[in-house]
């Protein structure tokens, strides 16, 4: 099972327990969250909506990648993998 | 006597404290970066914030000593069904009694706790009203934002929607009725007559609950038999528009924000005052010593102004424009406090030994 490494922003971090850096495990992006869910579930609250997915400004990146156009969560991570919370909020 | 105001903003709570209610200690920001919506404490003490994101959502938060504070999970907090068409955007309100918790949320809803707010059930005859799929948000989004009940009545609660209407429950929540007659449909519906009322906020008079006083849309109104009908009163008032309405429960007195028109929103001829009834609405007075005397073009939103407990009271208000006002002397003077803040949404004022 891989061990991920999910950073949030410090906006966040404030009501999940103060921390910047979580560790979640799982085969699959989808597991890596479950995972961390179950830590922390107040943080499923602000990054899933209604609809079950990623809240509509919430950026997610595996490593390098934009999670936006991947088809599914249902895919594999590796060991030493990093997702990155980012708000999708830009100009004024 | 300490008072504790906690201001709401756009981009974070502020706490400010005082013993003497003229000066004033301002604390460090609560949940900054967040827009903090509405704060309550129950009769047990217990603290609850409702904050708000574009990007990561709404919650409620609750704390026992006002320092720690813990959110309510997701399974347990506010929420509509997964997969859904409705959205919690917003907490709007959080009314705080005894045995019942009622929070008023965007998109317009009701949730109920009976256990201090640990967990929150959808008031589901309001929320799935056979008018709901006529409802129409106004310019402040489609909200529940006022809650009113009768400590005597635990069975009969008020509940403020805009652009909907004002509905009261006389079983609980287990049933709705629409309470607007005498008031002006601002979105009349070509089939539906009990909504497109505009209610912008609504206070009570604690001895006598039937007696409420509404800022709508349309005008400032006075209900004496729990909303069956409503009158104007608007004697003096420099503009019936405006959104803010709280009352001293011991002298009864009214407190509101005239503002210009639906068109406009802001104070009129740039004349930045809270206005002011000491005969149930029948008149009102302009107050100004102490606010700004310079034009002003700001405005005070429906959750901005509150009342504290002590005799004579103390009114508060915030402004868009990030000031909060205070007088401790029913109105009659005001000082700034000092800071300049976000845009203030919301003011309550708790007081304590």
């Amino acid at each position: 099972m891989a061990k991920v490494r999910i950073e949030l922003p410090t906006v966040l971090s404030q009501v999940v327990g103060g921390a910047r850096v979580l560790e979640a495990n799982g085969e699959t992006l989808q597991a890596v969250f479950a995972d961390a869910f179950s830590q922390c579930p107040a943080l499923e609250v602000h990054l899933v909506d209604e609809a079950g997915v990623l809240r509509e400004h919430v950026l997610c990146f595996l490593n390098d990648e934009n999670t936006r156009w991947a088809e599914s969560f249902d895919r594999p991570v590796s060991d030493g993998d990093r997702i990155t919370i980012l708000q999708a909020v830009s100009g004024g | 006597m300490k008072v504790t105001l906690i201001v709401g903003t756009d981009k974070g709570g502020f706490r400010f404290t005082s013993e003497d209610r003229r000066t004033w200690r301002m604390e460090e920001p609560l949940f900054k970066g967040w827009k903090v919506t509405t704060s309550a404490r129950s009769p047990a003490g217990r603290w609850f914030l409702g904050t708000s994101s574009l990007v990561y959502g709404a919650a409620i938060h609750v704390s026992d000593d006002g320092v720690e504070w813990r959110q309510i999970d997701k399974e347990k907090s506010p929420s509509y069904p997964e997969g859904g068409i409705h959205k919690l955007n917003q907490i709007w309100t959080i009314h705080a009694d005894k045995d019942r918790c009622l929070a008023g949320v965007d998109t317009a809803g009701l949730f109920q706790s009976t256990d201090h707010g640990e967990s929150w059930q959808p008031v589901s005859a309001l929320n799935d009203h056979e008018t709901r799929p006529k409802w129409f948000p106004g310019n402040g989004g489609l909200c529940a934002h006022t809650i009113l009940a009768d400590a005597d009545n635990p069975n009969r609660i008020w509940c403020g929607i805009s652009a909907v209407g004002a509905w009261r429950s006389d079983d609980g929540g287990a049933s709705w009725q629409s309470k607007n007659e005498g008031i002006r449909c601002v979105i009349e519906d070509k089939d539906l007559k009990d909504i497109g009322y505009c209610v912008h906020s609504m206070v009570q008079d604690p001895a006598d609950p039937n007696t409420i006083y509404r800022q709508d849309h349309t005008g400032m109104f006075r209900t004496k038999n729990a909303g069956d009908s409503w009158e104007k009163i608007e004697s003096g008032l420099a503009s019936w528009f405006g959104f803010p309405i709280a009352m001293d429960p011991k002298t009864k007195t009214l407190f509101s924000f005239p503002m210009e028109s639906d068109e406009y929103r802001m104070p009129v001829d740039g004349k930045f005052r809270v206005y002011r009834s000491a005969d149930g609405g029948e008149s009102w007075e302009a107050l100004g010593e102490g606010l700004p005397s310079t034009p002003n073009y700001s405005g005070v939103l429906r959750s901005a102004m509150a009342i504290d407990a002590l005799d004579p009271c103390g009114v508060y208000i915030g402004s868009t424009d990030g000031r909060v006002y205070a007088s401790a002397d029913l109105g009659d003077t005001w000082q700034a406090l000092p800071a300049t803040l976000p845009r203030v949404m919301s003011v309550h004022a708790y007081t304590e030994d």
